[in-house]
């Protein structure tokens, strides 16, 4: 019997253990509002700033705030699994190529009563298109955060020893060419141009809207990669790639285009203005470079920037909606929004407070940036983005290590992607 | 009688004991292992939904799509080549490393240490470094040797400079098996080999090898089922836009990619089913084939 009582009592034991998990997650208002708030984010050069900010926030109201960094890949990973898993971080960034399907499947806070109530937000003072973005149903889902162009950036002292004239205003694309051609050096020791293959809005997508072509209809039902405009737009990519001055893909695989920029085996290739942030804490980059527009369409006359704009969501689960709202309206205020330009974090998404953006690093020509503003594409995007993003990004890529022709991976590209646009 | 029923209960108490100690480790097996073996082949079956909701019933058209897809016969094909270079190399390098560290020389244990670290270190770390030394620009292996070649993005060669890691890591923990088992080997039979005459290289291949043949069966069964799940070496080194990418990607690997990060979690469960199916057909074929070469005295 002795032996029955034992058996029964290590049960017991066991088995509580399973609910004793269950137990704690029944803690009082005063433990809960004394946790930070998690917040998700997923670039590293953004860090420091941002931590800069919540610090600023926690000493007016005296709520923590912890920062956590997961690189683009995972971040997206990671996201979904919390999403299905119900433990979303409270506060976290949101990027067109997702915000719908998160929109739609109830994951994002509803923010559109508090942004009623509140004094700090109006969305009248943030461009249309990115509010749009976070827009479902009548509905907003997150509160823009910053505004991004692309520009190009060069190398002054490659410029300066190969003899060639600084990249400015009347540059085509072909000029571009060009020059870069007169850049490279044939031991293969400094390449002309480069751009990031595995994404497109940082390079080639820029090409392609500058000539008229596109990535999707506006209507969002078709791909245009087999547009005529788009493929023309990429003969461009395939001279450089043919004529080797762009780095081999191999090269560019194993070190990022700004790591190879950098140690100046590049010296010239387009950045995002979201780069700031890092290329102004390295001191090479001071010294020897600096950035200008990019090189316009010689047959069209237009120089087009694909622009993008994060926004603050809040998990529709959150425990803690009333603070992490405090959070992200500090965020999105005109004063939250004019100091992350001033800490030169990214240029805010707030009408008129480029200023203080571009004086957070007078030492370059950050006015480039915003004179791309002039001629802005949305980044194309559609509810399946994620999965087509991936399936253009693998097709192209055998062009750009050169397996096949640009024609042929753009035609190949718009077929996978035609087909998953027609599944969503 | 009563002498009978008295065994009874011993047994019966002998029996409920056994399955009380043995308990938490089947809970383990089932709730962390069989349960979601189960789920991976019904889950496979399914289109999956945004967010795991909403799954529909596809019949076999996932599998359908499987057999299809060039990738996954690529990736199968990498997986194989990974294995055959791999699981050979790190079983024959341990094996000699462990007969000489298993003789008289100096500072036996520092050498047995250096050989076990790499099992020490974290895969992922490892593959960090590696990742730095075969780099084609930076790297330490090119720059000393002088050379540019593209280790790790070359698709004709990557998928062999991602199966040296491997070996590297593998060698240590083969070892110490082969090391434990050679203890085991009575002295008699080198003494009577000695005595006919028989040298070194005899003596390898006639006592050794046969005298731990079990041991040598059991790191290969082992080694090729983890060789075949190989993913988080290619999972830190080879980066979407690697033009090697194709040529490496493992079957695991794929099965990560269209998991978790397309969330396709139907045609993932396919492809790991496949692997599942490989790696049961490769084992059982082992256990057949071990009754030629597998000595049990």
């Amino acid at each position: 019997m002795k032996k029955i009582y034992f058996t029964m009592l290590i049960f017991v034991l066991a088995i509580s253990t399973i609910f004793a998990s269950g137990q704690s997650e029944k803690v009082d208002n005063n433990e809960v509002s004394n946790k930070p708030l998690s917040v998700m984010i997923w670039d590293t050069n953004q860090e420091p700033g941002i931590t800069k900010m919540i610090e600023e926030f926690t000493q007016r109201t005296g709520i923590k705030a912890e920062v956590q960094v997961v690189n683009w890949n995972n971040y997206w990973t990671l996201l979904a699994a919390g999403a299905e898993g119900g433990s979303l971080p409270d506060i976290f960034w949101m990027h067109s190529k997702a915000s719908e399907k998160y929109m739609s499947n109830g994951l994002l806070l509803n923010l559109s009563d508090k942004i009623n109530q509140s004094d700090e937000i109006n969305l009248d003072n943030y461009p249309s298109e990115i509010v749009k973005l976070y827009t479902y149903e009548n509905n907003s889902y997150a509160i823009p955060k910053d505004i991004d162009t692309i520009a190009l950036w060069y190398n002054k002292t490659l410029f300066d020893e190969a003899g060639v004239e600084y990249p400015n205003e009347n540059w085509s694309w072909d000029d571009l060419y060009i020059n870069a051609k007169k850049l490279t050096k044939a031991d293969g020791s400094v390449y002309g141009y480069a751009n990031k293959n595995s994404e497109g809005q940082g390079g080639w997508y820029n090409m392609v809207y500058s000539n008229n072509g596109y990535i999707i209809s506006d209507d969002k039902k078709k791909s245009g990669l087999d547009n005529p405009n788009t493929i023309e737009a990429l003969q461009t990519m395939q001279k450089l790639i043919d004529e080797k001055i762009m780095p081999p893909q191999e090269m560019m695989a194993e070190n990022n285009v700004d790591v190879l920029f950098q140690s100046g085996k590049v010296a010239m290739a387009p950045f995002g203005s979201w780069m700031l942030s890092s290329f102004k804490s390295n001191e090479y980059i001071k010294n020897n470079c600096d950035v200008a527009l990019l090189p316009k369409n010689a047959k069209t006359n237009r120089r087009v920037s694909i622009f993008n704009g994060l926004g603050w969501a809040i998990s529709a689960n959150s425990k803690r909606a009333d603070d992490s709202w405090k959070l992200i309206e500090f965020f999105g205020s005109k004063e939250g929004q004019l100091l992350q330009a001033e800490l030169g974090i990214t240029m805010s998404a707030y009408n008129n407070t480029s200023a203080n953006w571009k004086s957070s690093a007078p030492y370059f020509n950050l006015d480039s940036y915003l004179k791309m503003q002039n001629d802005m594409v949305m980044y194309p995007y559609s509810k399946s983005s994620v999965k087509w993003e991936l399936a253009v990004n693998d097709s192209m890529l055998e062009a750009w290590s050169g397996k096949i022709t640009i024609t042929e991976a753009s035609k190949k590209a718009a077929k996978l992607m035609n087909e998953i646009i027609s599944e969503e | 009688m009563g002498n009978k029923s008295l065994k009874n209960t011993r047994n019966r108490n002998t029996f409920l004991w056994g399955w009380i100690l043995i308990l938490p480790t089947i809970l383990g097996l089932l709730i962390l292992n069989i349960y979601p073996m189960f789920e991976t082949i019904y889950q496979s079956f399914f289109k999956t939904g945004d967010f795991g909701r909403g799954n529909t019933f596809v019949g076999f058209k996932n599998y359908i799509k499987l057999i299809n897809d060039l990738d996954v016969l690529q990736a199968v094909i990498n997986t194989f080549k990974f294995t055959i270079v791999e699981v050979p190399f790190s079983i024959i390098i341990a094996l000699i490393l462990a007969v000489v560290l298993n003789t008289k020389i100096k500072c036996k244990s520092i050498y047995r240490t250096i050989v076990f670290l790499p099992m020490v270190a974290a895969p992922a770390a490892v593959a960090m470094v590696w990742k730095w030394l075969y780099n084609s620009q930076f790297g330490l292996i090119n720059n000393f040797f002088d050379i540019n070649v593209y280790w790790i993005s070359n698709p004709s060669i990557a998928i062999y400079s991602i199966a040296i890691i491997g070996i590297w890591s593998d060698i240590g923990y083969n070892m110490i098996l082969f090391l434990a088992s050679l203890q085991e080997v009575p002295k008699d039979y080198y003494e009577a080999a000695n005595l006919d005459g028989a040298n070194g290289i005899l003596k390898f291949f006639h006592i050794t090898i046969p005298m731990i043949s079990p041991m040598i069966f059991f790191v290969l069964v082992t080694r090729i089922i983890a060789a075949m799940k190989v993913f988080d070496f290619i999972y830190m080194i080879m980066d979407r836009a690697n033009p090697a990418l194709k040529k490496t990607q493992s079957l695991v690997f794929i099965f990560y990619q269209h998991s978790f990060v397309e969330k396709d979690y139907g045609y993932g469960s396919a492809i790991v089913v496949l692997l599942l199916v490989i790696i049961m057909l490769i084992t059982i074929i082992q256990i057949f084939a071990q009754k030629k070469w597998v000595h049990y005295n």
